[in-house]
């Protein structure tokens, strides 16, 4: 079958020398970054991208997907070891995995997390591997309307379904697609939004924003809040399960991998959604009820497959299609543009060395990482004791290098500085940051899809909809925006009337 | 005026209560315990765990001396920190541990006993960990 | 699971916010209105995005407001590392900020290995760190050594400034 085929070409690519180290680096600063505070994939993908201009892009993609999947493994460490959450992703791990710690089972937790993310690693990537292709046959039928309608559900599901607020969301996005607009229209020629500064005329440089909006807004944003109390770190000896906690586990794996890389693979689905629901799933079909809020390990083993499974779902259609559904896979999308490759169907086809590479080079990168975080997992928790002035310096060091080294500008710096001012303010005010990156590099693709699916029909609206795939997608896009108002509005409702009988029922009770 | 004494899960911080709790005996004084850290990392390893602070505070309770324990985080070295307590309580005597460290480490690193020892305004009994 | 408090705190800052994205949206829509209709087939040319952006700016400005008015607020982001319950510490983002210039202006200058380390020593400064010793001679090592590493590893020259001939 083709998909085994060129998958087994992507792993002689793999296996050469050199594509094992730059994996071995990527899993390796992945899984660092995961423990770290304050860092993240995206942020470390984005201040790697000047260094790994000069690199074969098969290498740099490598590492980038090392780091990808490594800040996963690194997170739920943190997570489990320490009384905070790492990436938010992590936080249902938080839940019963610090408390298994706690109660000294931290080795146990920390074995079902590492193994678990192994698991949904593997089927999560097997499933990238024989989908991919079925997809992109598929997708070879789309024509410029029913991309236009992928991205724009792209942008909404990505404001609706993150955070609370849709207001903000959107804003968010309406701030990110604009700077995505700077820069001279492709079509036309024409100079946008750029003051007619010419070092705009280019647009800015995918670098300088998603270090800007990442890196640099981070570190100002902690710099302003640092917390000050340490965090007790629990200490954990051989990591190792008993046959019991394997018993417990593996169907958690399973099913948290079920759940995970369907809402990964699909437009802001994202990662907290389904460790959530693998949480709840978990909850309801334990056999051991009384341990979840004690330290459950089903707890931990599903959420923690969810989260790796989502991972990979993620990146379905990023190479499929070419669209991101999380901020560091907008940022991997940003990476393929710096070096020209332009990700969609046809990236199967044109760029088969590098995906088959990378996919197989993914398989190779999950067992290193087991084999780095089972027995090390303590050893990265020492990671914890740098402190952070060090850390946000460092982060803003190689920050101002990747800006300046992008064009050899001085005018980047300072672009880098509002941009990451920009960042500080949004995390103040409440404003996500992930549809304002994807609204950056999925806008200007947006609008050449836009552009050309009109010219097609020649200038009538209508052009927009006229497959039943576009008229689905939009039907969504509907359904996702109508639905949240109309639920609030449905549940005010119920509880105006539910509220006085509960209360009557609890006067009965409590006398 | 009490004794102050530096505490720090570490053999040497160990030593030091030990040996803070025995002259707060011999001299009858109140003891006060400082355990403090600047916040600057997330993990701190010279800041004691929940348990850690248990056990020593229960020690302190069996010891039957007045004590007082204070665990804090400022924006200032745990050196300064431990003066400022002792300059606040008008310490009689200043206890700290001391671990080995070479010239040159102590020229990069700095070193917060010699700090101590230079800027107390009482004496200062500087203990190292027992001998294993 | 700990949580951070959200903090909602004096939102008329938040207006500013609002004010913000109404200005934004207005530039794009200005800015559109000064672009001629090359090139453009039917009813979209390169003026429509940027229209479209600016008005979606626009309404969201106002609904933005609307929701302030209400009493909303927006939910400071929060996170491992950050303690929302006390107010921003603008005197370590000015001296942030401030480093972070001084790198800019004198990168060309006086060159990385110099421009870098003051960034870099700036930072920790600003962030709370007085082992002044330490952090010059890293601020020195990770300048100089970046420097190598990109100049010669990879081929991207970063300027060398006044150390020319030294390096």
């Amino acid at each position: 079958m083709d998909g085994v085929s060129s998958l087994l070409d992507g792993f002689a690519t793999a296996i050469t020398p050199i594509n094992l180290l730059y994996a071995f680096i990527g899993v390796l600063l992945g899984t660092a970054i995961g423990v770290l505070p304050g860092i993240g994939p995206a942020m470390t993908i984005a201040l790697l991208l000047p260094i790994t201009v000069s690199l074969e892009p098969t290498q740099a993609f490598i590492m980038f997907a090392g780091i990808y999947y490594g800040g996963m493994y690194g997170g739920s460490t943190t997570s489990i070891l320490l009384n905070t959450p790492g990436e938010s992703a992590s936080v249902v791990t938080a839940i019963e995995g610090n408390l298994m710690a706690k109660r000294g089972r931290g080795a146990a937790a920390l074995a079902t997390a590492a193994i678990g993310s192994f698991v949904a690693g593997t089927i999560g990537t097997l499933a990238l591997a024989l989908l991919a292709p079925v997809i992109v046959k598929l997708a070879v039928q789309m024509g410029a309307p029913d991309y236009f309608a992928v991205m724009v559900l792209a942008f909404i599901a990505v404001t609706t379904v993150l955070g609370s607020s849709m207001v903000r969301g959107l804003a968010s996005l309406g701030v990110g697609l604009l700077i995505g607009t700077i820069g001279i229209d492709p079509t036309s020629g024409q100079q946008r939004l750029t003051f007619g500064i010419p070092e705009l005329a280019d647009g800015i440089d995918v670098v300088v924003l998603a270090v800007g909006l990442f890196a640099v807004g981070e570190a100002l944003w902690v710099a302003a809040h640092l917390r000050r109390a340490p965090v007790e770190v629990i200490g954990v000896s051989n990591v190792r399960m008993t046959r019991d906690d394997w018993r417990r586990s593996w169907k958690p794996w399973l099913r948290g991998t079920a759940i995970g890389f369907p809402f990964g693979a699909v437009p802001a689905g994202g990662a907290e959604i389904p460790t959530f629901l693998s949480y709840a799933v978990e909850k309801k079909l334990t056999k051991h009820p009384e341990d979840f809020g004690n330290g459950a390990i089903e707890g931990v083993a599903g959420p923690e497959a969810t989260n790796n499974a989502s991972a990979a779902g993620g990146l379905v259609p990023l190479l499929t299609l070419g669209i991101p559904t999380t901020a560091t896979a907008a940022v991997m999308l940003g990476a393929f543009q710096t070096y020209g490759i332009q990700p969609g169907p046809r990236l199967l086809d044109t760029q088969a060395t590098l995906v088959w590479g990378l996919i197989a080079s993914l398989f190779i990168g999950n067992v290193i990482l087991l084999a780095l975080n089972l027995p090390l997992a303590t050893v990265w928790a020492r990671l914890l004791r740098i402190p952070r002035p060090y850390l946000y310096a460092g982060i803003l060091f190689f920050a101002s290098i990747g800006a300046y080294a992008a064009n050899n500008s001085t005018f980047d710096l300072w672009l880098l500085l509002v941009i990451g001012l920009l960042g500080f303010l949004m995390r103040r005010y409440g404003l996500p940051v992930v549809p304002a990156i994807i609204g950056i590099i999925l806008g200007p693709a947006a609008e050449k899809q836009l552009r050309r699916a009109l010219q097609i029909s020649n200038g009538e609206l209508g052009g927009l909809y006229n497959t039943w795939f576009s008229r689905a997608v939009y039907a969504v896009i509907v359904i996702l925006l109508v639905a949240p108002p109309l639920i609030r509005w449905i549940r005010s409702r119920r509880d105006a009337g539910g509220t006085p009988i509960a209360q009557h029922h609890a006067n009965v009770e409590g006398q | 005026m009490p004794i102050v004494v530096g505490y720090v899960p570490t053999p040497e911080g160990r030593a030091a209560f030990d040996r803070a709790i025995e002259e707060a005996r011999l001299r009858g004084l109140r003891l006060v315990v400082v355990n403090a850290s600047r916040g600057d990392a997330l993990v701190d390893p010279r800041y004691a765990t929940s348990d850690d602070w248990a056990s020593v505070r229960d020690r302190l309770a069996e010891s039957g001396i007045e004590h007082e324990t204070a665990q804090q985080v400022a924006a200032v070295d745990p050196a300064d920190q431990l003066l400022r307590v002792a300059h606040e309580a008008n310490a009689e005597l200043i206890v700290i541990g001391l671990r080995p460290r070479s010239p040159v480490g102590k020229f990069i690193l700095g070193s917060s006993a010699q700090t101590v020892l230079l800027q107390a305004e009482c004496p200062v009994l500087a203990v190292k960990a027992a001998p294993l | 699971m700990s949580s951070t408090a959200p903090a909602r705190k004096g939102g008329r800052s938040e207006f500013g916010v609002a004010l913000l994205l109404l200005a934004l949206g207005v530039w794009a829509i200005v800015d559109a209105l000064g672009l001629s209709d090359l090139a453009s087939r039917g009813p979209v040319s390169a003026k429509t995005v940027p229209i479209v952006v600016g008005g979606l700016l626009i309404a969201m400005a106002v609904l933005l407001a609307v929701d302030l008015l209400r009493g909303g607020r927006g939910e400071a982001e929060g996170g491992e590392d950050v303690d929302l319950s006390h107010g921003a510490d603008w005197r370590t983002i000015g001296l942030l900020v401030a480093a972070f210039a001084a790198n800019a202006l004198l990168i060309e200058r006086l060159g990385w290995p110099v421009s870098g380390a003051i960034l870099f020593f700036g930072t920790t400064f600003a962030l709370g760190s007085r082992r002044f010793v330490l952090n010059a001679l890293i601020s020195v090592g990770l300048s100089v050594g970046t420097w190598y590493l990109f100049n010669l590893a990879l081929g991207i020259p970063l300027p060398v400034g006044i150390l020319k001939g030294i390096l």
